[in-house]
């Protein structure tokens, strides 16, 4: 059963043509990586699958219903993203982590330590100030943040740039877990194709802001992605 | 019963003396090269102009038995004129005029019904027009500061915005710490002057009064009671352009609006 499709999304942003008649169509509990050039408008069809910004034309279904009829609040609690800049929000990565849970009346349901140790990091940050954490302790609090909104779907936009060998393993083993446990959908924008290999059941090829190509993992040529 | 110890042609006559001390004040400023001969000269000259305009009209309209027949218009006229300014403050916000002119009009509205209600300001155009000036004076300039405080937030926290909206958080919930730190910094110079009033500060409507004669104590009280309104109406003038301004900061899709 496919979970999301894409259907000849366009967007422009001032005067980049981002998305030029982009689509794709996502499996649930599947794993698809998007891989291709800077600029190829990976970010993007991120941004529009929450409905951070609106596509000029064609249309996103989440579970058969086009989100333009969604409420985006409800939308975006199902469908999360992890943006490509880890910003964090003023107070204590607890606070972070809470954060979503929180206006969604779930704080109490919200395990901050667990969040964080999927995330790859030690419960002991919980308690500290999220502005003056290093970019890959940043990177990984905007994951737990997003997990503590027990998702649907996760987009992921370069995770792991920025992180340790050692904690990235332990961040794509929680997501391939999730995936394979509890059903969650993750597209993951990457431009590490080892990765991509490593996690993804499927990898898109992004061009000029269409997909040029799908793949299953195992099929994947490089040579003809960049 | 003026207060004021000459007749207007003496007082023309120390206009001009003045005017050459400041012809010797701005010509130092040229000499020095400070540059500011130029704007204080035109500032100087369409205030004065501005300023005798309006005596003029306030002339005839004292004079005037059916005064409150225009009167209408001319607080319209300021909530109009008071939101086209402020709204230039607002960055690169679209039409900002069609939340700064409501708000600057509720506001400064709301202060002269209270004043009147409660018999601070008697139906007459020599207490109606000096306090709708200051009332709807103060309620623009707060409402630039906080709009423009709003707008340089938005611009400078687009990221820290679209985090919050993308964990789920509504534009309300978004902007509810903005919008707060705007009201707060833009009430920072009434407050500031609150707290030093009768120290450095003698208000101009107090001076008015202690020059036309009327007892100081019952000068200050009528001080207060103005001050305390005024301030009233830039609170409120504050929190309503901060609520208008969610609908032109953010789409109807809850997204931040593409423009900041
Ligand atoms: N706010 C914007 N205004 C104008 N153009 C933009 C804006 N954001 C992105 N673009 C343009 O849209 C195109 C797609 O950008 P996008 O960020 O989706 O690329 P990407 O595939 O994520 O690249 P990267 O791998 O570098 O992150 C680019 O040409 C970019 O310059
Ligand atoms: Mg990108």
């Amino acid at each position: 059963m496919s979970i999301l499709t894409i259907k000849k999304a366009k967007k422009m942003l001032g005067d980049a043509r981002a998305l030029r008649g982009l689509s794709l169509d996502l499996e649930k509990g599947e794993i698809i990586s998007l891989v291709g050039p800077s600029g190829s408008g990976k970010t993007t069809l991120l941004r529009s699958m929450n409905r951070l910004i609106e596509l000029d034309s064609g249309s996103i279904l989440f579970q058969g219903e086009n989100i333009a009829d969604m409420d985006p609040v409800a939308l975006r609690r199902k469908v999360v993203l992890v943006p490509q800049e880890s910003v964090m929000l003023q107070g204590t990565v607890k606070e972070n982590v809470q954060y979503g849970p929180k206006l969604a009346g779930a704080v109490g349901k919200c395990d901050v330590g667990r969040c964080l140790r999927d995330a790859g990091l030690s419960p002991k940050f919980a308690g500290k100030d999220a502005e003056k954490l290093s970019g890959g302790e940043k990177k990984r609090v905007a994951l737990a943040r997003a997990l503590a909104l027990h998702p649907e779907v996760l987009l992921l936009d370069e995770p792991t740039v920025g992180v340790d060998p050692k904690k990235v393993e332990r961040m794509e083993g929680t997501i391939l877990k999730f995936a394979r446990e509890k059903g969650l959908t993750v597209v993951w924008v990457t431009h590490d194709v080892p990765q991509a290999l490593r996690v993804s059941d499927r990898i898109a090829n992004l061009k000029k802001g269409v997909v040029k190509e799908v793949t299953n993992a195992s099929e994947f040529r490089w040579e003809g992605a960049y | 019963m003026t207060g004021i110890p000459y007749t207007w042609e003496e007082g023309l006559v120390i206009m001009g003396i003045m005017m050459v001390m400041l012809v010797i004040a701005i010509g130092l400023s040229v000499w020095k090269k400070i540059g500011i001969a130029r704007e204080y000269t035109y500032a100087m000259i369409r205030g004065g102009l501005q300023l005798f305009a309006a005596a003029t009209l306030l002339y005839f309209l004292f004079e005037f038995e059916y005064w409150y027949y225009p009167i209408w218009l001319l607080l319209i006229a300021m909530a109009l004129m008071g939101g086209y300014t402020s709204a230039r403050r607002a960055g690169k916000m679209p039409k900002a005029y069609r939340i700064t002119t409501p708000s600057i009009l509720v506001g400064g509205t709301v202060v002269l019904i209270v004043l009147r209600v409660s018999g601070a300001m008697p139906f007459k155009p020599q207490f109606v027009i000096p306090l709708a000036g200051m009332v709807f004076g103060n309620a623009m300039t707060i409402c630039s500061l906080a709009l423009n405080r709003l707008t340089r937030e938005f611009e400078t926290n687009k990221p820290t915005l679209e985090t919050m909206l993308s964990l789920g958080a509504t534009p309300k919930e978004a902007m509810e710490e903005y919008g707060r730190m705007s009201i707060k910094a833009a009430l920072i110079p009434n407050i500031d002057s609150l707290k030093t009033l009768g120290i450095i500060f003698i208000p101009g409507s107090m001076a008015g009064l202690l020059i036309a004669g009327t007892n100081p104590i019952l000068a200050a009280e009528y001080q207060i009671i103005v001050y305390l309104m005024v301030i009233g109406g830039g609170i409120i003038t504050s929190i309503m352009v901060i609520a208008l301004s969610r609908r032109l900061l953010f789409t109807k899709a809850q997204q931040i609006a593409e423009w900041v």
